[in-house]
C-alpha cells in the first residue's frame, strides 16, 4: 500500500480537563480539497494547528509523505497558510508581503519577482503591489494573504476561516476565485469552516467534526444522501424527525410505525434496530412532496403556513400527533392546483429517501 | 526591502481632526506657559549674551574651549548609550508583557510605576551601595569566586549606564507595550509558516511593526538623559561629567551666570532640535500616543 499524501494519525488534543481533539484519523491524498466542517469548539481549528505547529497534540501524529512533522518548527515545515483575520504585515507594501516568504528563503531578487507578479495575477491583484495592506479591502486583504500563502509553492495550504470577516457577496466572490486557484495549482487544500454551504461549494471531501471526533467524512452527497448519524444528517441540510417505532428491518429496508399508527415499508435503516426499539424518522423538507407518487407514504397533516418562493414552497405542517414539520416541495410548472390552500391533507415522501435513526438518549 | 520605514503604511495613522476655535479658550494656558516657560528661557538667553559683558564671548568660550566640548560629547555618548542600553532591556520586558494575561500584566506594570514613584535620590544611593568596590555585587561575585578584584562599577561611565538604564526603563516600556499590545499575535504566526526563523520574525516583523514605539520611547529617553544631573553626578566619575552637572558647577561654584546660561540654552536647543526631528520622522501621532 502506498503512504497517503497527508496522514493524521490517532490525533488527540486536551488542554487540562478539556478534551478539544479526542480521536482524529484522516488520510489526504494529494490535490484534495479537504474541509474541515463542524460547530464551534468541535476542535477542527485544533486540527489544523497541530497540522500548522502551532500546538503540540498530546498524543497521535501527523506525517506528510510518511515523515512525522511534530519534530519540525513551524517555519520549516514549509506549510501555506491563511487566516481567519487579516495577518499582512501593515509596515510592507502587498508584493513586500507575497514577497516576504521568498526573502526569508534567500531566493534571487529575478525569481522574487517573477513568482510576486505571478502571484499577484494569479489573485487578480495585478497593480495593487505598491500599495498598503490598509488601503486594501478586506477581500483584497485575504486575496493578499492568499498570494503570500502560495508563493513559495507549499504542498498544502491551510485556511482557517478565512472568509468569516467578509460579508456575503464577497464570500461568494472569494469562493469562486479559492475554487479556481486550486484548479489551477493543484495544491492539497485543508479549509476549515462551520459554514455547511461554503463546504459544500468548495471541497471534495468533508470531515464533520463533533466534540473533537469525525461524525463522518465524505463528499457532500455522501453526508446529505448518506448521513451516518443523526448528527450529520441534522448539521447539513434541514431535516424533520419524526417518532416511530422499528417493526422489522430486511436488506436494511426498514419497517416502521409513526405516531398516527400508520405503517411504513423500505425506509433506510442506519444501523441495526431491535423489533419495538424507539426511533425516529429522518425526512428532509424537500424530500416531501404535496401529491402522491408510484411508491409513496402519506402523511396527514394540517397545513398551519405555506408560502410560495418560485423554485419550491414552503410550508408550515403539523401532523396528527401535533408534531410541526418543514415541508418544501418543489413547484410543479405542470400543475397549478396548490394543495396547500386546504385546511388540512397529505403530505408525501418515497420511504427510500427517509433515514432511520435511533431515538436520541434520555439521560 | 530595507528594514527602515521610508513610507509609512496608511492605516496607522490616524485621521487629524482640526477644529478651528477662538483664542478664548487657550488663554489661560497660553497665559500659564508664556509665564513659567517662554519668559525664564527668553530670561535665559538674556543672561547668556549679557553677562558679564553683552555679546557671544559665552558661546565662543564653550565651542572653543576643548574641555567644554568634551563634556558636550561625553553628554551625547552617554545619552546614547543609555538609550541603546534601555531599548535593549525594555523590549524583552515589554514584550512579556503585552503577551502576558491581563491581569499579571496589570500587576508587573503596578511594580514599574511603583519603581517610578520611588524617591530618585534614594534609588541612586541604593544603587551606589550594590555597585561600591565593597558592594554587594562585587562582593558576592568574589565570594563565588568568579574574580579576585573587586570589578569598577562605579564613579566611572558603567556606573552611570547602569543607574541611568534604571531610572529610565519605564519611559521605554510604557510606549512600547501600547505599540506591541496593538500587534496582533496571529501576524508572527503568518511570519513562521511563510518560513520566517524566529530572528528573522523579530527582525523583519517585530522590530518594524514596534519601531514607533521604540523611537517615542527612544525620544524620550535620550532627551531626559541629556539633561539628566543628580544620577550621572552621584554614579559617575569626575572625567565624565555631563552638561547638567557642567552647569551647576558653573553657577553653584564659580557663580558664572552667563557661562551656564548659555550651556543650558545650547542643551534646550538641541533638545528641541530632536525633538523635531523625530517628528519630522515618525509624525505627532506616534510619538505622543501609543502609551
Amino acid at each position: 500500500m502506498t503512504e497517503p499524501f497527508l496522514s493524521i494519525r490517532n490525533l488527540r488534543k486536551t488542554f487540562g480537563s478539556f478534551v478539544a481533539v479526542h480521536d482524529v484519523t484522516i488520510d489526504i491524498p494529494k490535490g484534495e480539497f479537504l474541509t474541515f466542517l463542524g460547530p464551534s469548539g468541535s476542535g477542527k481549528s485544533t486540527t489544523l494547528y497541530a497540522i500548522a505547529g502551532f500546538q503540540d497534540p498530546t498524543s497521535g501524529d501527523v506525517l506528510l509523505e510518511g515523515r512525522s512533522l511534530l519534530s519540525v518548527p513551524s517555519h520549516k515545515r514549509n506549510i501555506g497558510m491563511v487566516f481567519q483575520r487579516y495577518t499582512l504585515f501593515q509596515h510592507l507594501t502587498v508584493a513586500e508581503n507575497v514577497a516576504f516568504p521568498l526573502r526569508v528563503r534567500r531566493r534571487p531578487d529575478a525569481e522574487v519577482n517573477r513568482k510576486v507578479a505571478e502571484m499577484l495575477s494569479l489573485v487578480r491583484l495585478e497593480g495593487f503591489g505598491g500599495r498598503y495592506p490598509g488601503a486594501l479591502s478586506g477581500g483584497q486583504q485575504q486575496r493578499v494573504a492568499l498570494a503570500r500563502a502560495l508563493a513559495y509553492d507549499p504542498p498544502i495550504l491551510l485556511m482557517d476561516e478565512p472568509l468569516s470577516a467578509l460579508d456575503k457577496k464577497l464570500r461568494e466572490e472569494i469562493q469562486a476565485e479559492i475554487r479556481r486557484i486550486h484548479r489551477e495549482t493543484g495544491v492539497t487544500i485543508l479549509y476549515v469552516t462551520h459554514d455547511q454551504d461554503e463546504a459544500l461549494h468548495l471541497s471534495d471531501r468533508i470531515a464533520l467534526f463533533r466534540d473533537g471526533r469525525i461524525a463522518q467524512i465524505g463528499t457532500g452527497e455522501d453526508l446529505y444522501l448518506r448521513p451516518a448519524c443523526e448528527f450529520v444528517a441534522s448539521f447539513i441540510g434541514n431535516s424533520n424527525f419524526l417518532p416511530a417505532e422499528h417493526l422489522q428491518t430486511t436488506d436494511g429496508a426498514a419497517t416502521i410505525r409513526l405516531a398516527d399508527g400508520s405503517i411504513v415499508s423500505g425506509v433506510k435503516a442506519t444501523q441495526e434496530f431491535g423489533q419495538g426499539q424507539k426511533t425516529r424518522l429522518m425526512v428532509r423538507p424537500e424530500a416531501f412532496r404535496l401529491r402522491p407518487g408510484p411508491a409513496t407514504a402519506g402523511l396527514a397533516v394540517e397545513f398551519i403556513d405555506a408560502a410560495f418562493f418560485g423554485e419550491r414552497r414552503r410550508v408550515v405542517a403539523r401532523t396528527s400527533a401535533g408534531q410541526e414539520i418543514d415541508v418544501r416541495p418543489p413547484s410543479d410548472m405542470a400543475n397549478d392546483h396548490d394543495e396547500t390552500a386546504q385546511q388540512s391533507g397529505q403530505v408525501f415522501f418515497d420511504p427510500a429517501a427517509a433515514f432511520l435513526f435511533p431515538a436520541l438518549q434520555t439521560t | 526591502m530595507s528594514g527602515n520605514l521610508p513610507h509609512r503604511p496608511p492605516v496607522l495613522r490616524k485621521p487629524v481632526v482640526r477644529t478651528r476655535r477662538g483664542l478664548g479658550g487657550a488663554l489661560p494656558a497660553l497665559i500659564i506657559v508664556s509665564l513659567f516657560f517662554v519668559v525664564p528661557v527668553v530670561a535665559l538667553l538674556l543672561r547668556s549674551v549679557t553677562e558679564p559683558t553683552p555679546g557671544l564671548q559665552n558661546y565662543a568660550i564653550l565651542f572653543g574651549d576643548g574641555t567644554y566640548a568634551r563634556v558636550f560629547f561625553n553628554t551625547f555618548l552617554v545619552a546614547s548609550i543609555v538609550t541603546a542600553v534601555t531599548v535593549m532591556v525594555a523590549f524583552p520586558v515589554a514584550w512579556t508583557l503585552a503577551i502576558m494575561p491581563p491581569a499579571l500584566g496589570s500587576i508587573v506594570f503596578g511594580i514599574i510605576i511603583l519603581s517610578m514613584w520611588t524617591n530618585l535620590l534614594t534609588r541612586t544611593y541604593a544603587w551606589m551601595v550594590l555597585l561600591q568596590r565593597t558592594g554587594v555585587i562585587n562582593r558576592t561575585l568574589m565570594d563565588i569566586g568568579l574574580i579576585s578584584e573587586p570589578l569598577p562599577l562605579i564613579n566611572n561611565l558603567t556606573g552611570v549606564t547602569i543607574g541611568m538604564v534604571y531610572i529610565m526603563l519605564p519611559f521605554m516600556i510604557l510606549p512600547l507595550v501600547g505599540t506591541l499590545r496593538a500587534i496582533d499575535p496571529m501576524t508572527l504566526r503568518a511570519a513562521a509558516l511563510c518560513g520566517a526563523s524566529p530572528l528573522d520574525a523579530f527582525r523583519r516583523i517585530l522590530l518594524p511593526l514596534s519601531l514607533p514605539g521604540i523611537a517615542a520611547g527612544g525620544l524620550m529617553v535620550f532627551v531626559m538623559s541629556l539633561g539628566y544631573f543628580v544620577t550621572p553626578t552621584l554614579l559617575g566619575g569626575t572625567s565624565n561629567m555631563m552638561l547638567a552637572g557642567m552647569i551647576a558647577q558653573m553657577i553653584q561654584s564659580l557663580l558664572n551666570w552667563g557661562l551656564g546660561s548659555a550651556a543650558a540654552f545650547i542643551l534646550l536647543v538641541v533638545t528641541m532640535a530632536l525633538y523635531a526631528l523625530q517628528l519630522r520622522l515618525v509624525g505627532t501621532q506616534r510619538v505622543t500616543g501609543g502609551v
